[in-house]
């Protein structure tokens, strides 16, 4: 019977490595090396169907486990227990090969093995703790270096556990930031054991058994998940700086934490119960419902902390009478109840998405209900009323849904102050971070979007803004520098200020770089305003050179065409020696837009408000044509060039006199340019619909919209429509 | 192999403290002869570029963890018998068991004071 060879060539092996085993004695090298080869038997056997051989190895497996992990007290019994093991599994195969089968019973083997290992059949992880760890022998030789060491490298580590915090929190699903995250509390709870340091082990380590489930999908990483890491953190670091202040012989400034609360919270969230901050007590909820009385409570609160090993509250008043036990279950079940409703939902953020598109149809549609002719001709009152009513309240629903996906601007400061701290360190500035408005809310869509233009113009702060310390100080300014960051609403957008108190914009050398590379020529003469806007047109960097922190060729006109694409806006202001602000201005939700609508002979365009400064109609006398520049239009003052759409757009018009028809005065990048139109029809706010990836690269055109009637209009693209102009 | 304290140990860990921390203990237990590593890709290379005798590894570590650094020198021609101790805490367990299968020659938990080390040491040395 060929097919046993390979079989009973694992067994012979078995046997005869088992007979070189030296002195009764299984230790680790061998053990592994028994192991493997009992994975190959259990692998043959089970293909095989040979169940008993199966089991016996096992058994015997599970035995060697336990003996590696020093769980097997009676070290002779084990090793007598495999060599059973071995000499049955070649009986077993014998029996097999002679008369195709075994007739007799492995029960009395596997009873041995269960005995021995407290387990029944295979085991799969081991239960008991290995070699038992031993206390440290105290502070010892040499120990205070390694004191001072473990707190500078803690404090490292902490710094990046903050950091990485908030990649998890965008990423949730994310094993890699997990276990960047776990392997530095790890690290800590390793040393402090050596060291002694009890209270920085304990914490770290119920932080780091958290962080493992999560890793290996037990635990949900939820936002109370990251809080309490987040506590956690700040916890072990201000338990390092303790021991940092008591070696340095300061006095021990008492922790701040609360750390039987962080503990309870922990085990709150290992136990899947959510952050316990949350939630009531029971007995609390007990005293409200009025079961029993707060006398009784404190009563009984204190009976059932005194308790070896401690009760809990229910069970305590249960016991003394006080409740009954269908009051305590009520009461647990409120409290679990509880912890759904603090005030959160999670939803699929495709829903919301979802929901958010739809309620824009809905804008649509209710919009051409209203503006339909027969509808708007009929006298009926009561029609009328129920429109304005369809109309009020759609617009309710479309603002609670976009609200739903407003978040606070609260995380990208945070990540920024983060940076600025990251950042100060490389360039060897000290530096501060303010934040103001940080619960101004903003769509969740943007916040990515945004994060990277707004990491441009902190970078760009830290560099060429804020100056080293030394220097401040010879200026009188405070050693630490100071960025500020603001965000607050105001007129359907959200306004993100960046300030800092450095040494401010030099008007000179942007001046200069500017005449340099052909970007004005010395002739004009510009205000401050427009020195510094310069700042934005590419190829005019005046960082002297690159590096590390803000160089790789990244300018601010990059930064202006990323807030542009999210039809931001950015200014700036300055002063020198003052500091320099960076004020970007976004609208509140991707999807809506506020537009004028204007008509250029039979065609309806809408023009973003945000990029109109003002409409007018031009005076003859102000309208001129200059030789080699062009027509221009005077406006109080300025003399600024006008583009005539329907030349740029190949459409008849109805006037061709600009004081005949209306001037769209429009913010562009280099100054402000006039848009001839034939009319004004009114502002609305439209839903922007792609175009379609055929149309998206059309120059001039950003995108389209329904409008009021239904049809389909164009947005322009000021910008564009002006190069256009050029062409 | 006899108990030489001059053999060279290379301990592996990405945390500086507790390479300090053991290197102290070996310094108390006296060998003296030791290069440290940050990770298990680091350690290979220094395993390449001069004669190790033991190796002391912790298991939790970016880049090549103890586990994987240990199965790359039992798989390799010249380094596959070294002696290899691993660094442990009572959380891994279950990864004991995949180191001993990996072919690990000991394992230690953390803490451990330098006589427990120094003994472990001796006795993988005398089955070596």
């Amino acid at each position: 019977m060929n097919d046993h060879d390979s079989l009973t060539v694992l067994i012979n092996n078995l046997a005869s490595d088992f007979l070189f085993i030296d002195g009764k004695e299984i230790d680790v090298p061998t053990a592994g090396k028994f192991l493997n080869t009992l994975d190959g038997l259990v692998k043959e056997a089970g293909g095989r169907k040979m169940v008993q051989l199966k089991q016996v190895a096992g058994c015997l497996s599970s035995l060697l486990e336990k003996i590696v992990l020093n769980s097997v007290e009676d070290k002779e019994a084990g090793f007598n227990a495999l060599e059973k093991g071995i000499t049955l599994m070649q009986e077993i195969g014998e029996s097999i090969k002679n008369t195709g089968s075994y007739e007799g019973s492995i029960e009395p083997f596997a009873q041995v093995i269960t005995a021995l290992t407290g387990e029944q059949g295979v085991a799969d992880v081991a239960e008991a703790p290995p070699e038992e760890p031993q206390p440290s022998q105290g502070v010892q030789i040499g120990d205070e270096s390694l004191i001072r060491d473990f707190i500078v490298e803690g404090l490292e580590y902490i710094d990046e556990i903050e950091v990485n915090i908030l990649n998890l929190e965008q990423d949730t699903e994310n094993k890699e930031y997990i276990n960047i995250i776990f392997r530095p509390f790890h690290s800590m709870k390793g040393v402090a054991s050596f060291l002694n340091l009890e209270q920085i082990r304990e914490l770290a380590h119920s932080l780091e058994t958290i962080l493992d489930k999560a890793r290996n999908d037990e635990l949900q990483v939820t936002p109370g998940f990251i809080d309490v890491i987040l506590d956690g953190a700040d916890a072990l670091k201000a338990m390092i700086i303790q021991l940092r202040d008591s070696l340095e012989g300061k006095p021990a400034q008492p922790l701040e934490v609360d750390l039987p609360v962080l503990r309870e919270r922990i085990a709150g969230i290992e136990e899947g119960k959510g952050d316990a901050r949350e939630r009531k007590r029971v007995g609390e909820i007990l005293v409200e419902e009025g079961s029993v009385t707060e006398e009784a409570l404190e009563e009984g609160l204190k009976i059932a902390g005194e308790a070896v090993p401690p009760r809990k509250i229910g069970e305590t008043l249960i016991a003394g009478g006080k409740v009954t036990p269908r009051q305590v279950s009520q009461a647990l079940r409120k409290q679990a109840g509880q912890a759904m409703d603090t005030g959160a939902v999670r939803v699929d953020v495709r829903k919301l998405d979802d929901l958010i598109d739809m309620v824009g149809e809905l804008v649509i549609a209710q919009s051409i209900i209203r503006q339909n002719q027969i509808v708007q001709s009929n006298g009926d009152s009561k029609l009328a009323k129920s429109i304005v009513q369809l109309s009020s309240i759609t617009s309710e629903i479309q603002k609670t849904s976009t609200s739903l996906r407003m978040i606070p601007i609260k995380q990208t400061f945070q990540r920024m102050a983060r940076l600025v701290r990251d950042l100060s360190k490389n360039t060897g500035k000290s530096i501060g971070v303010v934040m103001e408005g940080e619960e101004t809310e903003i769509d969740r869509n943007m916040v990515d979007e945004i994060y990277n233009p707004l990491v441009h113009m902190i970078r760009n702060a830290v560099d060429h803004g804020i100056e080293p310390p030394e220097e401040r100080v010879k200026q009188g300014k405070p050693e630490r520098g100071a960025i500020q960051l603001r965000a607050y609403h105001r007129g359907g957008n959200i306004v993100i200020e960046i300030s800092d108190d450095g040494k401010g914009l030099d008007k000179n050398s942007i001046l200069k770089k500017a005449v340099e590379n052909g970007v004005v020529d010395g002739s004009h003469t510009l205000s401050d305003q427009d020195i510094y806007r310069l700042i934005f047109h590419p190829g005019l960097s005046t960082a002297k050179k690159v590096t590390d922190v803000s160089g790789r060729g990244v300018g601010m006109d990059v930064v202006k065409q990323s807030v542009e694409k999210l039809r931001g806006k950015i200014e700036i202001d300055s002063a020198p020696g003052e500091g320099t602000t960076f004020i970007t201005r976004f609208p509140l939700t991707m999807a809506i837009i506020n537009g004028m609508i204007v008509r250029v002979g039979g065609e309806k365009y809408i023009i973003p408000t945000v990029a109109i400064r003002q409409l007018l109609r031009p005076e003859q006398k102000s309208c001129n044509t200059i030789a080699g520049k062009g027509e221009t239009i005077n406006v109080m003052g300025h003399l600024m060039p006008l583009v005539r759409l329907y030349d740029v757009l190949h459409i008849r018009p109805e006037h061709e006199h600009p004081w005949e028809a209306v001037a769209v005065v429009i913010e562009g990048e280099n100054g402000a340019k006039c848009i001839l139109v034939d009319e004004i029809i009114g502002e609305e706010e439209v839903v922007i619909k792609s175009l379609g990836e055929g149309l998206k690269g059309v120059r001039g055109v950003s995108g389209g919209a329904i409008m009021g009637d239904g049809s389909v209009g164009l947005i322009l693209d000021p910008e564009g429509v002006f190069e256009l102009s050029e062409m | 192999m006899s108990l030489d304290k001059n053999m060279r140990i290379l301990v592996v860990d990405d945390f500086a403290t507790m390479r300090k921390v053991i290197k102290n203990l070996l310094k108390q237990a006296g060998y003296n002869n030791i290069v440290e590593a940050e990770d298990g890709a680091e350690a290979l290379k220094v395993l390449k570029s001069m004669k190790v005798d033991f190796v002391i590894s912790d298991w939790n570590m970016p880049n090549m963890n103890g586990l994987e650094f240990l199965k790359a020198v039992r798989a390799d021609a010249e380094l596959s018998g070294l002696s290899f101790l691993m660094v442990t805490a009572e959380a891994l367990q279950e990864n004991v068991v995949l180191a001993v299968k990996a072919g690990v020659s000991d394992y230690i938990v953390k803490p451990f004071t330098a006589e427990t080390l120094n003994d472990k040491i001796e006795k993988i040395l005398k089955k070596a």
